[in-house]
């Protein structure tokens, strides 16, 4: 009676491991196969390559004044032509990518973890904390995000560190809203209830059973929140509250051509196309990412 | 997501109304008979002469309220104005002035001696003003103070009979004549200031070609033909509207499509493109203004001369020309401009030289350079067109030679505040003359006199050789002697670089083809009697 269950038990473990992949290759699979989180993850790429190695081979500093060359058209020199200092842009441009690219990704960053961890205790614990929390995140979610931006700006005073901590603190609510409704459904699960029984920390539960199980949402928004966070620092440096000179931010540079947009355009273009296509691919992955993560959409 | 798609409803709203709304702004302007709207980049503080420094101000007010004497159209030569004759006596102490007997004010009074007589004991009494805010602040500075203080000039004013005033000096004043045809020095109607003293800096009342009559602030000021004016055929234009558009494209867009007739602050870029175009014509205003960068010398570590001269060895200012200015610029070495009598062109200017500039650093301690804030202006001015971008070309210089900037540019009204009060390390500034006197320059904006809080003087340059120099030349009425003077003067000034003077510009300005008549004076306003509309 016992050898043929146990021989039963055995094959269906075998089978298991012959048929399932972890969930990370399972999902980078759908994602190469998702056409437009390919398009997306190929712009964001090639953004980055740009920002790292593009510098080393440049023939001309981002901060080179020349004012013999000032305001010349796209040539074979000046590929995206000259500004009203006769500074290259394309080196502006290129060199603008590592900053916006720099400013995304440790904004978001910052906003995941602290909006993570608040949305975690929010959500598990329940109760005052949960009431604290929540409220503060309402209290940030009632201005317009931007507005919150310059005023925390304003009162940190301009520079390009200073609007990344305001972007940062702009999203902390959305994350943490987020995470928290994430968790207030995984706690009630089965594997929660069975690691409270053991007597498991609640620090091991929180960042080893349920952080592992609500972060693709997290993922998803984080992706599409970086394409908001470049915007969001390219406003600010539009209206003098970000980047400060001579740092060539995108923003920057469109606020500094808008004297010139009628009779030298391609000032303006240039960031201007680099700002959007830094957008568009953040948004194309987060699409992407939402489409092939939600168990919904699969076959 | 809904949230958006409502924002962006909102905003495409926005943009719909505003567009209707502006239409309708253009159809009531119109009106019966000639109208010339005249763009500019900021709405005048008051409308009361008396009480202002600034441009925008005096711009509006100089064609409501005139001076005894006026300059000459195109110079700052002196003419005649509300007086006819006038005459100094041999001590220099005595000034005597025949007025005109055909001229009224707006209300109908009668102008005369004593109305002289009372504007110019309204400004020397301060009795008049209207809050502690307020003051005759420009009185004071042109003659030596006020009523009981050491310093103050004017004795007395006095109407020998209807027509006659006379002024009795302390001591002999050299620019007393140029001072008194200054925009702030413009007799307003005694009747209008009595009935309100406190809100006559809303509703002005003079003699000029035209008469106030609405403000609506922060956009525009309109004036009415004065159908009275004593100047017979003037004014040609029944209504002038002052319209404020902060932005110097916006504005330029707003003279393309009509909107306004004529506007000041042209960016330079844009002068090509205006002197092509057959519907618009380019006029340049006279050279008469400096723009300058500033050293806070109470600060570490422009305290040394060295410093001081090491930076105007790096800046680099016919590039600045031409890359902002449209080469409408020259050069400066000195505090002055070199339309003005007096300005020595023997100063060797500090030339454009990394090595040179390397080498007094090192000589002043300074080797490894240090970080300085550097305040650049926000708002186009006329002899600066785009602070910050200036400040940033500089800022390259600096980098060479070590010194790490950090660009700070508040909002205009605290950026003049803190420089006034000494927050600043470095700082861009400018001048534009009032009088035609180099004292309105040298006097004002570098002697000791005027470190005081609210400072003119924002270098805080304390020194005494200067001051008895611009003092004796205060004091003498013989010019060729004061030239010496001034001369002497820049010669002090250059070697103690307080400054680094940058740039004489000559401010571009725009107007519709059909406007005929009209000329921009160096002082950087003017009257708009003769300008006509032949469309």
């Amino acid at each position: 009676m016992n050898e043929p269950v146990l021989t039963e038990r055995h094959s269906v473990t075998e089978l298991n491991q012959e048929k399932v992949e972890s969930p990370f290759r399972e999902t980078m699979r759908a994602l190469l196969h998702h056409r437009s989180a390919m398009i997306g993850g190929g712009i964001i790429l090639f953004l980055i390559l740009i920002a790292f190695i593009a510098p080393l081979l440049l023939p001309f500093g981002y901060n080179q004044i020349d004012a013999d060359a000032r305001l010349q058209p796209p040539s074979a020199e000046h590929w995206f032509g000259t500004d009203d200092f006769g500074r290259d842009i394309f080196a502006r441009v290129v060199y603008g990518a590592r900053i916006s690219l720099w400013v995304g990704f440790f904004a978001i960053t910052g906003s995941i973890v602290i909006g993570s961890v608040l949305g975690l205790i929010a959500g598990y614990y329940g109760g005052w904390r949960d009431t604290l929390i929540s409220r503060s995140f309402d209290i940030l979610l009632a201005f317009p995000a931007i507005l919150l931006a310059i005023a925390i700006v304003a009162m940190l005073g301009p520079s390009l560190e200073n609007a990344m901590y305001a972007i940062a603190i702009i999203n902390i609510p959305t994350f943490g809203r987020l995470m928290r409704s994430r968790v207030l459904a995984v706690k009630q699960e089965d594997f929660v209830l069975a690691a409270q029984a053991i007597g498991m920390k609640d620090t091991r539960i929180l960042f080893h059973h349920i952080l592992p199980n609500s972060w693709t949402p997290i993922m998803v928004q984080g992706t599409l929140g970086f394409a908001t966070a470049v915007l969001e620092a390219a406003a600010l440096g539009f209206i003098g509250m970000g980047a400060q000179p001579p740092d060539p931010e995108w923003g920057k540079m469109l606020s500094d051509s808008r004297g010139f947009f009628q009779s030298a355009p391609w000032t303006m273009i240039f960031p201007g196309l680099a700002i959007m296509l830094t957008v568009l691919g953040f948004n194309l992955l987060g699409d992407g990412l939402r489409d092939v993560l939600d168990p919904r959409m699969k076959q | 997501m809904k949230f958006r798609k409502s924002a962006f409803l909102i905003i495409g709203l926005l943009f719909v109304l505003s567009t209707v709304l502006a239409g309708c702004g253009g159809n009531s302007a119109g009106g019966q008979g000639k109208t010339l709207i005249y763009g500019r980049g900021a709405d005048s503080p008051k409308l009361d002469p008396a009480l202002v420094t600034d441009g925008e101000s005096f711009r509006v007010t100089g064609n409501i309220m005139e001076t005894l004497v006026q300059y000459e159209k195109d110079s700052m030569n002196v003419t005649e104005g509300l007086a006819t004759e006038w005459k100094n006596s041999e001590d220099g102490k005595k000034w005597t002035f025949k007025l005109r007997d055909d001229v009224k004010f707006h209300d109908g009074t009668k102008f005369n001696a004593e109305a002289v007589v009372f504007n110019f004991q309204r400004w020397m009494n301060r009795e008049h003003l209207g809050s502690k805010k307020d003051d005759f602040i420009y009185y004071g500075s042109m003659f030596g103070g006020y009523k009981g203080d050491k310093g103050h000039v004017i004795e007395s004013v006095k109407a020998v009979d209807e027509y006659t005033v006379e002024f009795t000096l302390k001591k002999p004043q050299g620019p007393f004549l140029q001072n008194l045809a200054m925009s702030p020095f413009a007799i307003a109607s005694p009747k209008a200031v009595k009935k309100d003293p406190s809100k006559f800096a809303e509703h002005p009342v003079g003699t000029g070609p035209f008469k106030f009559k609405s403000w609506k602030k922060n956009d525009s000021i309109t004036l009415e033909k004065n159908n009275d004016y004593w100047k017979k055929g003037l004014p040609k234009l029944d209504r002038v509207i002052f319209k404020s558009i902060p932005d110097n494209s916006a504005r330029l867009t707003a003279l393309q499509s009509g909107d306004i007739d004529v506007m000041d602050g042209l960016n330079p870029d844009d002068a090509k493109r205006v002197e092509k175009n057959k519907q618009l014509q380019l006029y340049k205003r006279p050279p008469n203004n400096v723009g300058y960068l500033a050293f806070n010398m109470e600060k570490k570590p422009f305290h040394k001369k060295k410093v001081r001269q090491a930076i105007n060895h790096a800046v680099n200012k016919k590039g600045l020309i031409k890359s902002f200015y449209a080469n409408l610029a020259e050069p400066a070495k000195n505090p002055m401009p070199p339309s003005l009598w007096g300005y020595n062109d023997k100063v060797e200017e500090y030339e454009y030289d990394l090595d040179k500039a390397k080498k007094l650093l090192k000589e002043a301690g300074y080797e490894d350079g240090f970080e300085v804030e550097f305040y650049a202006m926000p708002e186009p001015r006329p002899y600066m067109p785009d602070g910050r971008k200036i400040a940033e070309y500089i800022q390259a210089d600096l980098k060479k030679i070590g010194i790490k900037t950090k660009i700070v540019s508040p909002e205009w009204q605290s950026y003049l505040e803190d420089t006034q009060e000494g927050k600043h390390e470095m700082a861009l500034l400018g001048w534009t003359g009032d009088n035609g006197d180099p004292d309105n320059f040298l006097y004002v904006l570098l002697d000791k006199d005027n470190t005081k809080i609210p400072a003119q003087n924002i270098s805080f340059y304390k020194s005494d050789k200067l001051h008895d120099i611009l003092i004796e030349a205060q004091k003498e009425t013989d010019q060729s002697k004061r030239t010496e003077y001034y001369q002497k003067a820049q010669e002090i000034i250059h070697e103690d670089a307080p400054w680094v003077p940058l740039v004489y510009a000559t401010p571009p300005l725009a107007g519709q083809s059909y406007v005929k008549g009209y000329v921009p004076h160096p002082k950087g306003t003017e009257s708009l009697a003769e300008v006509d509309i032949q469309k």
